[in-house]
């Protein structure tokens, strides 16, 4: 009996209740610490229903406030950029500090007359660093963000990922046609890998998979293959970002929609963003171990056999076709997409689910208790 | 506050530097609760000296998390108790202690996630270290930092036990030595020569910003330092509301350009309503005092807090305030050793 009927993955109604029910009442990922790292710097991100920008003050503090001006709504700030110590609706030029009090009102006695302004704030939201990441909160008490993350903690990698550096060529965005709940399950699926992935994540054990769900997250955990392991300082791709001897991969997503991948020589973040019933964005951002260009051409070069060897297509054609292209990202979307267009057929149904796709029934559960709650 | 005190034998004495000296008390089973305190509190001493009874407010130095009841002691030039405490008491004596209070203290929450700022400068420490053990002990998630003014290597107190608890951290706890004349040869190197001032609170914060969002910043020192750091970081747009600070050490002279006049002081004091006569230039705690009452008070120097009441009607002025805020001022808050009548008729409620 499958968990979620058909039209939690195709219809308008569904997703607006995910919107509203989930992603407007969670931890929601604002990009990479370094997105905000100078006084003044700020981003927004819309969370669900709510618009929340993030700036850093002078005291190097982020704070976090609803982007609406509390006159009549106007977004105050957009995507990216910088500011003093004061933000400024741009529609009237009211003016607020960065503790978000209404500081200025061009024309005031004359406009407003007998209306008491002084105690008019921007709505705060919540806001933390955690694991090299941004986080808001829509509540502003929505507590300390470690009462949703400390349970899964102990379950992700030992990266230091204040210390890796983001490569910016890593920086991907891809939109998929496909709900964001194909992506994620597609995510957690580990039995897909083995072979969907036969040419292209064959570097790892997928025979000694340890995952599992602690609390609303996903946690995953395999080792390398054993004849990669054997010699992974000079077969991995780039310089290690973990000892040797702790390599392997943390492949964990958290809820909801949040994936990393957390391995010898990276450390990426798979954003999945809803756009609509069919429609998910997916950014992908990725560090690596801080160290010069020449170690990286060198560590490229020693391992250049290794992989030459290792990585192909999943079947013989053109480049352009997913299925040859020898790029795991690529045979992913191309499962996805293909499922959600299955959805659309009256002949669908549900087939049998395995072992190694617990994952997924556990995470239709989930959305379902939230969308339910 | 429980203003009595209790006879508490010393268990042990340690040199902490060549001016320092720090007092473990043995707590009775019984007194245990009363003896509980909170990161950062203080308790009173009381000490019978030259025929004269003296009383010295001192900051618990050791958390709370398994720590014992400890004061670590400073001498000054001159100094009537901290140079008794460092000259005469030996493990086995007995001293009387007022049990621990005082609104300057950490209370720590296991589930948050903060940063910390501690800026500290000599005894200052005293009560911060505290803080630190407790942050470390009791919320996992958090951060300290901390920077610690003294004048060189040698005079620094805890040198040794925050290099081992900031080794042993995990990058939790961060030590910044602030030295004021150290020699080039000094060890550890400083982080910075100078004093704790606006510009070191700066680079402080921008060498080690909040690896937590949820900040909070403790500070401890003289007048001086505590006036420039609450400064330097209203200047950085910290919310004063995240600011808490204590002032320590031989205090600023009293204020006594004001002669005050004779009044009648109607003093509430645990349910009861009485009325004392108070002389010209005499406070007010000293006039409840001489009426046989038995208000709370501890280090009669404006410094703890014990005493602390409220103004309900009249004027008076305060001598020295060290122990509040200007919001608490603006509430009517007053300190009763410090508080002379300036008007004929006053009226003072104690918390």
């Amino acid at each position: 009996m499958p968990i979620l009927p058909v039209e939690a993955y195709t219809s308008r109604e569904w997703f607006d209740r995910e919107q509203e029910r989930i992603f407007s009442r969670t931890w929601a990922c604002a990009g990479l610490a370094e997105d905000v790292a100078e006084p003044g710097q700020h981003v927004s991100v819309q969370a669900g229903l709510n618009n929340i920008f993030v700036v850093m003050g002078r005291d190097r503090r982020l704070r976090a406030f609803h982007n609406i001006c509390r006159h009549r709504g106007t977004q105050l700030l957009r995507a990216v950029g910088k500011t003093q110590r004061a933000i400024v609706c741009p529609y009237h030029d009211w003016t607020y500090d960065l503790e978000g009090r209404l500081i200025s009102v061009p024309d005031r006695e004359r406009q407003f007359p007998g209306v008491d302004l002084d105690c008019v704030s921007l709505k705060k939201a919540s806001v933390d660093l955690w694991r090299g990441m941004l986080w808001v909160h829509p509540d502003e008490n929505a507590g300390s963000i470690m009462d949703w993350f400390g349970e899964v903690e102990p379950h992700l990698g030992p990266h230091e990922v204040d210390e890796l550096a983001e490569y910016p060529k890593g920086r991907t965005e891809h939109t998929i046609k496909a709900n964001w709940k194909i992506v994620v399950e597609n995510y957690i699926d580990g039995y897909h890998l083995a072979h969907l992935h036969s040419g292209t994540l064959g570097m790892y054990d997928h025979s000694r998979i340890e995952s599992g769900f602690v609390g609303p997250h996903f946690a995953f955990w395999e080792p390398l293959a054993p004849d990669y392991a054997e010699n992974v300082e000079k077969n991995s791709p780039y310089p290690l970002v973990i000892p040797a001897e702790h390599a392997g991969a943390w492949v964990p997503m958290l809820f909801p929609g949040i994936g990393l991948a957390e391995t010898e020589s990276t450390w990426s973040l798979f954003h999945v963003n809803p756009i609509s019933p069919d429609r998910t964005r997916v950014v992908i951002r990725t560090r690596v171990a801080t160290a010069s260009s020449w170690a990286f051409a060198r560590q490229a070069a020693r391992s250049r056999r290794f992989w030459t060897r290792r990585v192909s297509g999943k079947f013989e054609g053109h480049g352009d076709d997913p299925m040859a292209s020898g790029d795991f990202m690529a045979e992913d979307i191309y499962a996805c997409e293909q499922q959600q267009r299955s959805l659309r057929s009256p002949y669908f149904e549900h087939g049998p689910s395995s072992v190694g796709e617990a994952g997924v029934r556990e995470h239709q559960e989930l959305v379902r208790r939230w969308v339910e709650g | 506050m429980d203003g009595t005190f209790h006879r508490l034998r010393v268990a042990a004495t340690r040199a902490e530097t060549e001016r320092a000296t720090s007092l473990v008390f043995e707590v009775p089973e019984g007194l245990r609760e009363t003896f509980r305190w909170k990161a950062g509190q203080h308790v009173t001493l009381r000490f019978h000296l030259g025929g004269e009874e003296v009383r010295r407010p001192y900051s618990v130095s050791d958390k709370p998390e398994g720590g014992r009841l400890r004061v670590t002691v400073k001498r000054y030039r001159g100094g009537l108790v901290s140079n008794h405490v460092n000259d005469r008491v030996a493990a086995g004596d007995v001293v009387e202690v007022m049990p621990p209070f005082g609104g300057f203290h950490l209370d720590p929450d296991p589930r948050a996630r903060r940063t910390y700022y501690f800026f500290g400068a000599g005894s200052g420490i005293t009560p911060l270290f505290a803080m630190i053990g407790s942050v470390l002990a009791s919320e996992p998630y958090s951060a300290a930092r901390l920077a610690y003014g003294n004048v060189d290597a040698g005079s620094v107190i805890f040198l040794e036990d925050l290099a081992r608890m900031e080794e042993g951290s995990d990058g939790r706890l961060r030590v910044r030595h602030v030295l004021s004349s150290a020699s080039r040869a000094s060890s550890p190197a400083p982080w910075r020569r100078g004093r704790i001032d606006a510009e070191c609170v700066a680079d402080f914060i921008n060498e080690h910003p909040p690896y937590a969002q949820d900040t909070r910043y403790y500070v401890c020192g003289p007048g001086g330092m505590n006036t420039a750091v609450r400064r330097a970081l209203l200047d950085i747009d910290v919310p004063d509301t995240r600011i808490r600070m204590e002032g320590y050490g031989p205090v600023e002279p009293p204020d006594d350009s004001v002669a005050g006049v004779a009044a009648e002081a109607t003093v509430r004091l645990g349910g009861a309503t009485l009325t004392v006569p108070v002389a010209a230039g005499q406070t007010v705690l000293a006039a409840t005092r001489a009426a046989d009452e038995t208000p709370p008070y501890s280090c009669e120097s404006g410094v703890c807090g014990a005493c602390r009441a409220r103004l309900r009607r009249g004027r008076i002025h305060l001598r020295a305030r060290m122990a509040l805020t200007d919001a608490d001022i603006s509430r009517g808050a007053i300190l009763t050793c410090q508080a002379i009548p300036i008007t004929p008729r006053v009226t003072v409620e104690y918390d």
